[in-house]
């Protein structure tokens, strides 16, 4: 029987570690934006009460959730917490779907495209969510990066290029 | 052609088609072991004497267990309970649904109560709900345009609720598309043009947004020159029956090409513009679809340019210099709205502003546009896009779609 070889998944634990860190990153990225950028303010305001979403990858990979409270304030609420009910949520068919998006080699479209990205919950909740998803992106990464993630790199105002992008990155580290 | 890096295909559906295919119902239910079917479809078919057709084609071959004519236009998740308690008082063991995109819907709910039984089809929404196949389902389109009768998604209205809820599942795709040229034979010509155009748009948004893909654009690619080589034949002579045949086939294949490609921003707009000011999907689809294409021209210039052979023919496309096939394609749609408007009497608008209903009244006041980019802002198609859409973009497109003036190249925003 010893010619039969068995191959246990190794889990691909650099994957996980890596995502995970990314994920926290992007969760506090998505908070600190919506407390410092106009047009994410804009974007949550029109979500409803207690609006939740999650970005995750089945069946059970890293996951990160961010929910808008009564009073509007939108928190990062860490990688899975218990029983919070969903309005919305992003599942990339595996992990390597995600590691694909958060290394910047498939835009949210491409996932979308290419049958990747599923999404669960309300279609229009979902559309604000990948335009906050966007924004987000272009804050937290260098232009020649963030142009691979989204479609149509902004024209945004200096003021928003450098002084909200300083503000966002300093709010995402200290999470505040 | 460039390949895409990765891609899916996915269409499992026989398609039986020609000028006389109803008869072969029977033969094709026996081999999927049913022979007691339920007819679902809606009083206007019936109206227009297609049931009959169906009926009389069938009645002497099959025992048809109930046949249920009165699918609303807008039909609901009460009305889909309803038949599937029909479907099972009288004993019947498959589908046979005969209309256009609603009825097709129904039908496929109706399909998942009868098969997985239940009264409450909101059960089965979700990823994966679905786990197994279903009753055999045929469909039968009256119209040459959607597609539903290859597509693998139902829209079902929750009225209480005031919402749409889309199902998705490989498991609603029908078994069987019976394409019969009897069925659009008595189509009149703004809706044998819209619904084409309709299909035309699937054709060519499959081809020129994000998921495109070798095989959906094979499909695309032979739509796009059955319908240009037959639509303003047949509008100008409704009982070209060959003519007819093609559009049916036309439309099917854009079906097989946009439910795996999927559609992007002409159908974002359209589908908005439909849901605020109540106008017929295909007219929407006929007056977005240009501007879709110069919209995205910076980014798919070289795909919208192939189209250009199948719209065109051969003789049009070498006469083109490469890079203005874009452009021609764009100027070859417009000038098929122009001649449908003069070969249908002008019931074929061209603007937004020309839409009227059946007494003359404008359907989309200038007024309304704000509201529809609000709206199209939240339509899943958007991510299938080439281009970003901000609502401003939107809010331009609409206008010059209102005004029929081609978009201003300088007020496309690029990266
Ligand atoms: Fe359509």
């Amino acid at each position: 029987m010893n010619d039969f070889r068995k191959i246990t998944p190794g889990g691909r634990p650099f994957t996980r570690i890596y995502l995970n860190v990314m994920l926290w990153f992007v969760g506090r990225a998505i908070q600190a934006a919506a407390r410092q950028d106009p047009a994410v303010k804009r974007e949550f305001a029109q979500l409803p009460e207690g609006f939740t979403f999650t970005l995750t990858a089945a069946p059970d990979g890293p996951s990160m959730v961010v929910s808008k409270d009564e009073t509007g304030r939108v928190t990062y609420l860490g990688r899975r917490p218990a029983n919070h009910p969903l309005n919305v949520k992003l599942t990339l068919k595996h992990m390597e779907g995600l590691f694909l998006l958060f290394t910047f080699r498939e835009s949210t479209a491409t996932a979308t495209a290419r049958d990747r990205l599923y999404v669960e919950g309300s279609l229009a909740e979902a559309c604000a969510v990948v335009r906050i998803l966007d924004i987000v992106q272009v804050y937290l990464l260098p232009k020649p990066v963030a142009r691979l993630a989204v479609k149509r790199y902004p024209r945004w105002s200096f003021k928003r290029h450098a002084w909200d992008r300083t503000l966002v990155l300093l709010r995402t580290v200290l999470g505040v | 052609m460039r390949l895409p890096d990765y891609y899916e295909y996915c269409c499992r559906v026989k398609i039986v088609a020609g000028h006389e295919v109803l008869e072969e119902i029977p033969a094709l239910l026996a081999r999927l072991h049913a022979g007691r079917p339920m007819i679902i479809t809606d009083p206007g078919v019936a109206a227009a004497g297609l049931l009959d057709v169906v009926t009389g084609a069938l009645k002497d071959r099959i025992a048809i267990g109930a046949v249920a004519d009165a699918v609303p236009p807008d039909s609901d998740l009460q009305a889909v309970s309803r038949l599937a308690r029909v479907y099972g008082e009288k004993g019947c063991d498959a589908i046979i649904a005969v209309g256009g995109g609603s009825v097709m819907d129904t039908a496929k709910g109706v399909n998942v109560l009868v098969s997985e039984g239940g009264e409450d089809l909101l059960a089965f929404t979700g990823a994966g709900a679905l786990k197994k196949r279903l009753k055999p389902l045929v469909a039968v389109p009256t119209t040459a345009g959607t597609g539903s009768e290859v597509t693998l998604v139902a829209v079902i209205a929750d009225h209480e609720n005031n919402r749409k809820i889309p199902f998705t599942s490989y498991f609603l795709l029908p078994d069987v598309a019976v394409v019969d040229s009897r069925m659009t034979l008595t189509l009149p010509d703004s809706i044998t043009a819209q619904t084409a155009m309709d299909a035309l748009c699937h054709a060519v948004e499959a081809y020129t947004c994000l998921a495109k893909n070798p095989v959906s654009d094979a499909c695309a690619l032979e739509a796009i020159s059955l319908i240009a080589g037959n639509l303003l034949q047949v509008v100008e002579n409704p009982g070209h029956r060959d003519g007819r045949l093609a559009l049916a086939t036309a439309a099917t294949l854009a079906g097989m090409a946009f439910s795996n490609a999927m559609v992007g921003m002409v159908h974002t707009l359209g589908h908005s513009v439909g849901a605020v000011c109540r106008v017929p999907h295909g007219t929407c689809m006929a007056i977005l679809l240009p501007y879709g294409l110069e919209y995205n021209m910076h980014k798919n210039g070289d795909e919208a340019g192939e189209l250009l052979y199948a719209l065109a023919g051969e003789a049009e496309f070498i006469r083109t210099p490469r890079d203005q096939r874009a452009q021609q394609t764009v100027a070859r749609i417009r000038a098929l709205n122009q001649a449908l408007h003069e070969a249908t009497g002008a019931r074929h608008p061209r603007t937004l502003g020309e839409v009227r209903d059946r007494d003359g009244k404008a359907l989309v006041p200038r007024g309304k546009l704000a509201d529809i980019a609000r709206v199209a802002q939240g339509d899943a198609s958007i991510f299938y896009n080439p281009e970003e859409l901000d609502v401003d973009d939107l809010l331009m497109v609409l206008e010059a779609a209102w005004a029929g003036l081609p978009l201003d190249p300088q007020r496309i925003k690029r990266g």
